[in-house]
């Protein structure tokens, strides 16, 4: 205890009264609220009944009396008005004292601190979970990043493969096709595919030594399906696989052709054809065609403009009606004259506007007269290049010319 | 009337003072505004013909250089332990009020709280962590004092468990 006199004792005792706003309360060992005094109202206790218990009255008291530990204080404890007292209990022989001293002020900036100190807190705490999770998806998206790369070695792997494959692939077509001829009669070819395997193919061989034959077949669409069934089909014709076929008789092979490749048992697939059959001594060209553009025969000395004949025959495409017929065309084929035989990609080409070039540009690229040492297959296909704006075409690039 | 201690525990910021005023006053506000000491609310709920009175002290929250002051729950007749589902470290801070409840006062009936249901996108606890601690005997209910969700059953729960 300070040793002071007491003066200075009632002085200091009246400063904690006015400062602290003291307010008691006495409750006795039945719990029975025995005095009531000091600021109660400033705590919002006001009303208190003395000789009723204490604990109905302020539920602070529920459960703490009787005191086990004394003295016992219960820092800034908000009260009904809003001010926040300690709360100081003291036992005094068989009763407790209740001293409330208010710290309201203290209470208010320790709260300041506290909440500045927990909002910073939250946030730190907020930020790590935030890396944690930033770190997760990071580590998942390293992982995918090397799953994916794995896939796409993979992939590109099979797509070298595959790549390999075509182009062996595509080697091999071109390796069955016939060379060009210069005796007894010139004819030459080109054969430009859209993709590395096309639907185009074609050929030509004597039956005898008389009946010399002409094919170009065009299977729908591109790629190795289209390219294996053109193939197929070219090679019927060439070792004239078709039973009970006269195969100088454009009309008859055509309707074996399409008896034997019906859309049905080749994958939705069909094909159009023109095939003809030129009978060297009679100087006459036999010819059939299935769906086919016509061939197209420029007479003349190749230096001079030519007239254009158009060698149609009706027929519908090989492989879509098992019941089809194909009518046979003939024409006289006499030297000077050059045979044309193509397929659509040769003409049907569109410009980089979006318009098509007409059937008629290219019959007139066809006749024109060709110079000294100008290939005109050349020309043909340059100008469907340049017509077009690039070098690689939408459809197949195939026609073949013979020349008398 | 009979009359119940009831203690709210936990760490800081989990929601102890949000599930009062949502209890108490059926309101809730988004601002966090931190307890420093103790506030005493009361409500009287009917347990079948019986009415009673329930002494809900709002305890601070423990942080890192304040823990809950055990002699404040001297009396009580049970708690709810709070934690913050969002936030697993306040998991781990109940674990460690709940065992120093036992060393000092004994088993209490208690139920422990996942609060901020509402935030399921953001729910942090494992499955694996909270059956463990099923299994030690602790009984779970979530509850949002943002919507209201589990916040009166729960508090009913365990009146009803204190009235017994």
């Amino acid at each position: 205890m300070l040793d002071l006199p007491a003066r200075i004792s009632n002085s200091l005792f009246a400063l904690v009264q006015t400062q602290r706003a003291v307010a008691h309360l006495l409750v006795d060992d039945t719990q029975t609220l025995v005095q009531a005094g000091g600021h109660l109202d400033h705590y919002g206790l006001s009303g208190l009944r003395c000789g009723e218990p204490a604990c109905d009255q302020v539920p602070l008291l529920e459960g703490l009396l009787p005191l086990a530990e004394t003295p016992f204080l219960i820092r800034s404890m908000e009260m009904p008005s809003g001010r926040v007292a300690d709360v100081h209990f003291i036992a005094d022989e068989s009763a407790v004292w209740i001293l409330l001293l208010d710290v309201t002020a203290e209470h208010d900036e320790a709260r300041r601190v506290q909440q500045k100190a927990y909002d910073m807190t939250l946030l730190s705490q907020r930020e790590a979970r935030l890396i944690e999770q930033l770190e997760a998806a990071n580590q998942e998206l390293t992982r995918a990043h090397r799953e994916l790369a794995e896939s796409r070695e993979a992939l590109l792997r099979t797509h070298h493969r595959l790549q390999q494959e075509l182009r062996d692939a595509e080697r091999y077509v071109r390796a069955i096709l016939p060379a060009p001829l210069t005796q007894p009669f010139a004819l030459d070819w080109r054969f430009v595919p859209s993709t590395e395997l096309g639907g185009d193919s074609f050929g030509y061989h004597w039956i005898d030594p008389e009946h010399f034959a002409l094919y170009l077949i065009d299977v729908c669409g591109h790629g190795v399906g289209a390219a294996l069934l053109s193939v197929a089909v070219a090679d019927t014709l060439r070792s004239e696989a078709l039973p009970r076929t006269d195969f100088r008789k454009p009309g008859e092979v055509l309707a074996a052709l399409n008896q034997a490749y019906q859309m049905a048992r080749h994958d939705e697939l069909f094909c159009t054809v023109w095939y003809g059959v030129y009978h060297r001594d009679a100087g006459l060209l036999r010819y059939a065609c299935a769906g086919h553009p016509p061939a197209i025969l420029v007479s003349g000395p190749r230096d001079c403009a030519g007239q254009g004949r158009s060698l149609a025959a009706a027929g519908p495409c090989v492989g879509i009606s098992a019941a089809a017929s194909y009518r046979e065309e003939q024409c006289s084929l006499g030297s000077p004259a050059r045979l044309f035989v193509f397929s659509d990609g040769t003409f049907e080409i569109s410009r980089p506007d979006g318009s098509q070039m007409a059937f008629s540009d290219f019959t007139d690229m066809i006749t024109r007269p060709v110079e000294e040492g100008e290939c005109e297959l050349d020309r043909l296909l340059n100008y469907a290049r340049q017509v077009h704006g690039g070098e690689t075409l939408e459809d197949d690039f195939t026609i073949l010319r013979m020349a008398l | 009337m009979l009359q119940r201690k009831i203690c709210l525990l936990g760490a800081f910021g989990v929601g102890k003072t949000s599930l009062v005023r949502r209890y108490v006053d059926t309101i809730f506000s988004d601002a966090y505004l931190t307890t420093v000491g103790v506030k005493i609310d009361k409500k009287v709920v009917s347990l079948g013909a019986e009415q009673v009175a329930l002494i809900l002290w709002d305890i601070a929250g423990e942080d890192e250089v304040a823990a809950v002051r055990m002699s404040y729950l001297r009396g009580a007749a049970g708690y709810l332990l709070v934690a913050d589902g969002t936030r697993p470290e306040t998991l781990e801070a109940a674990t460690s009020i709940q065992s120093r409840i036992v060393t000092e006062l004994g088993r209490v009936p208690f139920l422990a709280l996942l609060n901020k249901a509402d935030l399921a996108q953001d729910w942090a606890i494992s499955a694996a962590r909270l059956q463990a601690l099923e299994d030690a005997g602790w009984t779970f209910r979530r509850t949002s004092a943002k919507t209201g969700d589990g916040v009166e059953a729960t508090f009913e729960e365990l009146a009803a468990l204190l009235a017994r």
